[in-house]
């Protein structure tokens, strides 16, 4: 795309449009932004619809907040971890706040994620193409799951440190490959410091990461192939009621180029074809 | 779905994307009112219940509560459930069989239910799939939250306690035992099982006091314990509806 020279006078302007075609040209950003933007939903999308897109900004404020929490927070069993969301709640300023947002935030993407996938089965979203959309999906309620698990563990105290025995215990009782997981998430036999640095490491980097990419998979398919429409949406219940018409009519017609079958009500066309026979 | 249900879809959903609107505004529209709301919603939630700072951890002693974050409720239900049942290898059953279970119907549902039909009135089984799962969800939940956070450490309604027993009570006590066992109707109901009459089981001390070393999970170990404690704990869950009624 050339720019000529018949844009706006205004030498900012200008410049900011060259440069927008400048990267679009060897991006396609503006031209794909655009095909994002302005494709095509169906007229009924409803505001059932807004969920995942509100789970996924949760997840965002959760990766802020987050961030801001790790800055302050020590990873250390002796002495630090403890203290430090001490200090996040009672010294930092805003700490509480983003602590709480944390926290709070946990719990309502959970919630919003679940009502999200409840959308989704109530509506039968998951059926053909959406398939692989739903199984993307189920990995991220997972991965959710886990976050609550792992970061539960991080404020150190007396609830967490205990409940968090237990789970892993839960995932140590598995059969065969238990014992092996259970080291693994306590990286060794005994719960420790080593086991405080894993889970900050699987809750700040891996599971993140997955989800974050999980999201990536996720929204691909979503885009390519389309929201799903309401079942009950208004262009959907006007071709059933019109197949319904056309139904009946077929009915009517077949009786009434029978013999005898006027006599029958019109509107009853299963008596009527119950009456032919 | 078979071929021609497949077709009739893409044609269908063609027609709908066809004569529809832009996802922007329309869709983003929508998207930002509820998810700023949630948002806001969360701030206020930070303001109003603000967090707290827990006991810090004494993995030694402790009065402890295990007790999960709300959305885990279920998961310990479930253990509870299981846990006074003696058939099926309850935790087995509790921890593994029924959780993958449930995750792996979750993953492959869209394989499961594959017919074209999308109208909620005409989905009467997937319906009542998720009236029932939501239900039991809901349910657990709310039993795990009624579940008291704290076992009064006023003592055990057992009588006949001798001195290695009330030693042994106390050892119980300090160490939460009753946030996971019942005895005589004290404590919680799970995850573990009701202690009220260990003692017919007629276990002796060196097998009691291995258990609590390297007990199945989900139970922790107590191995961190000072063999003292160990030995009067031991007696005392030993003795349970025998000597201690
Ligand atoms: C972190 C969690 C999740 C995020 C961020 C997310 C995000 C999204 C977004 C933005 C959409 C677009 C439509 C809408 O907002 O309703 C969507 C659609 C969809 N999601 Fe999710 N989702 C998540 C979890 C799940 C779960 C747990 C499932 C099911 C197991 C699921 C299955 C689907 C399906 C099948 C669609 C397509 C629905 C349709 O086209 O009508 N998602 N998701």
């Amino acid at each position: 795309m050339t720019t000529k020279d018949i844009g706006p006078k205004n030498p900012v302007q200008k410049s900011a449009d060259a440069t927008i075609d400048y990267v679009d040209e060897r991006s396609g950003v503006k031209t794909g932004t655009r095909w994002f933007l302005f494709r095509n939903i169906p007229e009924g999308t409803s505001w059932y619809q807004t969920l995942g897109f509100t789970a996924m900004v949760v997840f965002g404020m959760q990766a802020i907040t987050g961030i801001i929490l790790a800055m302050y927070y020590v990873p250390d069993t002796r002495g630090g971890a403890y203290e430090s969301i001490q200090r996040i709640t009672e010294e930092v300023t805003w700490g509480w706040l983003v602590r709480g947002m944390h926290k709070w935030g946990a719990s309502v993407m959970i919630i919003v994620v679940f009502l999200h996938m409840a959308r989704v089965f109530i509506w039968g979203a998951y059926k053909y193409p959406r398939e692989l959309t739903w199984v993307t999906g189920a990995f991220l309620l997972l991965l959710t799951m886990f976050m609550g698990l792992t970061g539960y563990l991080l404020v150190w105290d007396q609830k967490a440190y205990w409940a968090t025995v237990v789970a892993v215990n839960i995932f140590a009782s598995a059969p065969i490959v238990g014992p092996y997981i259970g080291d693994i998430l306590r990286a060794g036999p005994e719960f420790g410091p080593a086991t405080l640095s894993r889970f900050y490491s699987i809750h700040m980097l891996v599971i993140p990461g997955a989800i974050a990419t999980f999201i990536g998979l996720h929204l691909y398919f979503i885009v390519r192939l389309g929201i799903s429409e309401p079942p009950w949406s208004k262009r959907r219940l006007r071709i059933e009621r019109d197949e319904e018409d056309a139904r009946r009519e077929a009915a009517r017609e077949r009786a009434k180029a029978l013999p005898g079958a006027v006599t029958y009500p019109a509107t009853w066309p299963v008596k009527a074809e119950e009456g032919v026979r | 779905m078979k071929p021609a249900d497949k077709k009739a879809y893409d044609k269908d959903y063609a027609l709908a994307k066809k004569t529809g609107k832009p996802f922007f505004p329309y869709a983003i529209f929508k998207d930002t009112i509820v998810a700023g709301l949630t948002i806001v919603g969360i701030i206020v939630l930070a303001i109003v219940v603000k967090v707290e700072v827990g006991e810090p951890v004494n993995a030694a002693t402790t009065d402890f509560v295990p007790r999960p974050e709300w959305y885990f409720y279920f998961a310990f239900e479930l253990l509870k459930i299981f846990a006074n049942q003696d058939v099926l290898t309850p935790v087995i059953m509790a921890t593994f069989m029924v959780p993958n279970i449930l995750i792996i119907l979750l993953v492959v549902w869209p394989f499961i239910d594959r017919g074209p039909e999308r109208r909620i009135w005409k989905r009467p089984f997937a319906m009542g799939m998720i009236v029932l799962v939501t239900g039991f969800l809901c349910y657990t939940t709310y039993l795990g939250a009624k579940t008291p956070a704290g076992v009064s450490s006023q003592g055990l309604p057992v009588s006949g306690l001798d001195e290695a027993g009330t030693a042994g009570m106390q050892v119980f006590m300090d160490n939460g035992c009753g946030s996971c066992h019942m005895v005589a109707g004290v404590g919680a109901p799970g995850p573990g099982p009701d202690l009220t009459n260990f003692g017919s089981k007629g276990w002796d001390e060196a097998k009691q006091i291995a258990w609590l070393k390297a007990p199945n999970p989900p139970m922790p170990s107590y191995a961190s314990l000072p063999p003292a404690d160990l030995e009067a704990l031991a007696t005392f869950v030993n003795g349970l509806g025998t000597k201690y009624k």
